[in-house]
């Protein structure tokens, strides 16, 4: 056996074992640790990321940032539908002009260092996941 | 059909190249393209009438299969000039008016959002007169293969051009929501066999109100049309020339087409209700609308529907029940007047995230043909007919 292939046989043994690990149970909507929004409600995060109002308790402007990786999953825990569900809401509001999508971003890290960046953006993330610099504001059970 | 070919390779091209999320075209995003678009397939069994989606369309389908109905293409295109303004240019190509597939604009604005609870739009716009009139093109946003044609098919305009406002107010968890518009408008419809009547319109305005409280979305609206209506075709031609031969004796009589059309159908001064209910938790889905359009003649459209709908995995089978009832001179029933009812059962397939495919049967029961209908036999006064449709729907 020559290293590439034990490499290989390691690589298959490793994703298999996480596999098989249970994906943790929530979706955590996050916040910049210093932004100064302490909770939202369930209905406050369905505002703001369904494009119907987009106010945060600060009264500031909400900038929502959907992360390809787990928006899936994301949308499932909050409003109990599928990604082509989501499509299909927003082609209506896109296309009759009356509310933009999330932004969306696609690397997980990217969205780290945005809402690092900006005091006003909510992302979300695995809740057995959180990085010490990002705010729980919400938990979403699967 | 030699017509339709390049619009339905060029839908399919698109098809094809779809992706799933509206494309920035710039790195910082502020210049955005996207799409939407239909391919459908319509089969009437009806040899004594020809289908059509909305009274904009001169020619219906006839007995057999036909593309034109349903099939559109549409694209945007927008730049965000700061969070606070944008401005979004969108285009459509389906089978309208004009008798044929030619592009119009159907929005240009600028918009500006100084805050999450107020947004001030100026320019072409939706005109928004029921829940999902101003998306009734977009097929991939909703359930059915088009919206009931009982209900929208009626409608006057599309677009107008001048200026909404609309103002949120969460009350707990609940949202208010008012929308107030005005402009200028025009558009062409027609109403029966050979009456082809243009809408100047010098002044649209209203309202609406809604209601968002958990899964549901209420509606109430009010707009007035106000236009200078004059129609064309066969009929009105004929009724001018009858008109110049009485003149030709007699030089005080001062009856046009126009003026004596224009009297009976009253459409110069149109006023809208509508009511709406929407219900979106999960799976389900379930929408009800009321309308009752008022002419100046004491005329009255009164149409509405209900539609039930269910997803289960990738799948959602749905019903519609729909109605259309219009009444001359206030009084009900009388020989003009058009009246029908139709029940329609369909699914919608999700393919993948940005497309689905649907097929609907409609069985239209025509108590008294009229205006949604083409080319009818002068002999024919109604009865049941099957429209069995086929749609795909994408967005990109």
């Amino acid at each position: 056996m020559n290293r590439v292939q034990r490499l290989l046989i390691a690589s298959t043994l490793f994703a298999t074992l996480v596999a098989a690990v249970p994906a943790s149970a929530d979706i955590a909507v996050v916040v910049n640790a210093n932004s100064g929004i302490d909770h939202l409600t369930r209905s406050d995060a369905v505002n703001i990321f369904m494009g119907r109002y987009r106010k945060l308790p600060t009264g500031n402007v909400a900038l929502p940032v959907d992360s390809s990786s787990l928006k899936a999953r994301f949308y499932r825990a909050l409003v109990n539908k599928d990604l082509a569900e989501i499509n299909s809401y927003w082609a209506r509001l896109v296309f009759s002009g009356e509310a933009s999508p999330p932004q969306q971003i696609a690397s997980g890290d990217d969205v780290h260092q945005l809402v690092l960046q900006n005091m006003n953006a909510l992302s979300y993330v695995d809740s057995a996941h959180v990085p010490d610099d990002m705010h729980v504001v919400l938990t979403l059970g699967e | 059909m030699k017509r339709l070919l390049p619009v339905c390779a060029g839908l399919a091209m698109a098809a094809l190249a779809c992706s799933a999320e509206a494309r920035p075209l710039t790195d910082d995003g502020r210049l955005t393209f996207s799409g939407f678009g239909t391919l459908g397939l319509i089969h009437n069994n009806l040899d004594e009438a020809d289908f059509t989606r909305d009274i904009s369309q001169p020619k219906g389908a006839g007995e057999g299969w036909s593309a034109r109905t349903d099939s559109m293409l549409g694209a945007q295109v927008g730049y965000r000039f700061t969070d606070e303004l944008d401005t979004v240019v969108q285009g459509i190509s389906r089978y309208h008016d004009s008798g044929d597939f030619s592009p119009e604009v159907s929005w240009a604005y600028l918009r500006y959002r100084p805050d999450p609870g107020v947004q001030l739009r100026v320019g072409r716009l939706g005109w928004d007169v029921y829940q999902l009139s101003d998306s009734r093109y977009v097929g991939y946003a909703y359930p059915w293969v088009r919206p009931p044609v009982d209900h929208f098919g009626t409608l006057q305009l599309t677009y107008i051009d001048g200026v909404d406002v609309t103002f949120k107010q969460p009350i707990g968890s609940d949202l208010v929501l008012l929308k107030l518009y005005t402009g200028r408008s025009d558009g062409d419809v027609f109403i029966g066999e050979g009456i082809e009547t243009h809408f100047d319109v010098d002044k649209v305005y209203g309202g609406h109100l809604d209601y968002e409280t958990g899964p549901w979305r209420f509606r109430a609206g009010y707009t007035e049309v106000e236009s200078d209506i004059t129609f064309s075709g066969d009929f009105p031609d004929q009724l001018d020339a009858q008109f110049d031969q009485i003149r030709a004796f007699n030089p005080f009589f001062d009856l046009t087409a126009d003026g004596v059309l224009g009297d009976a159908f009253g459409f110069d001064r149109l006023k809208l209700y509508s009511l709406g209910a929407v219900y979106d938790q999960g799976p389900f889905q379930l929408q009800a609308m009321w309308n009752r359009s008022k002419t100046s003649a004491d005329g009255a459209v009164d149409s509405g529907f209900v539609s039930a709908g269910y997803r289960i995995d990738r799948v959602t089978p749905y019903l519609i029940y729909s109605q259309v009832e219009t009444t001359s001179d206030g009084e009900g029933g009388s020989e003009g007047d058009f009246k029908q009812k139709t029940y329609s059962v369909g699914a919608r397939y999700d393919v993948t995230a940005n497309m689905a495919l649907k097929a609907q049967l409609d069985r239209v029961h025509i108590q008294r043909p009229g205006f949604l209908w083409r080319d009818i036999d002068s002999d024919w006064n109604g009865g049941w007919g099957s429209i069995f449709s086929l749609g795909l729907d994408f967005i990109f």
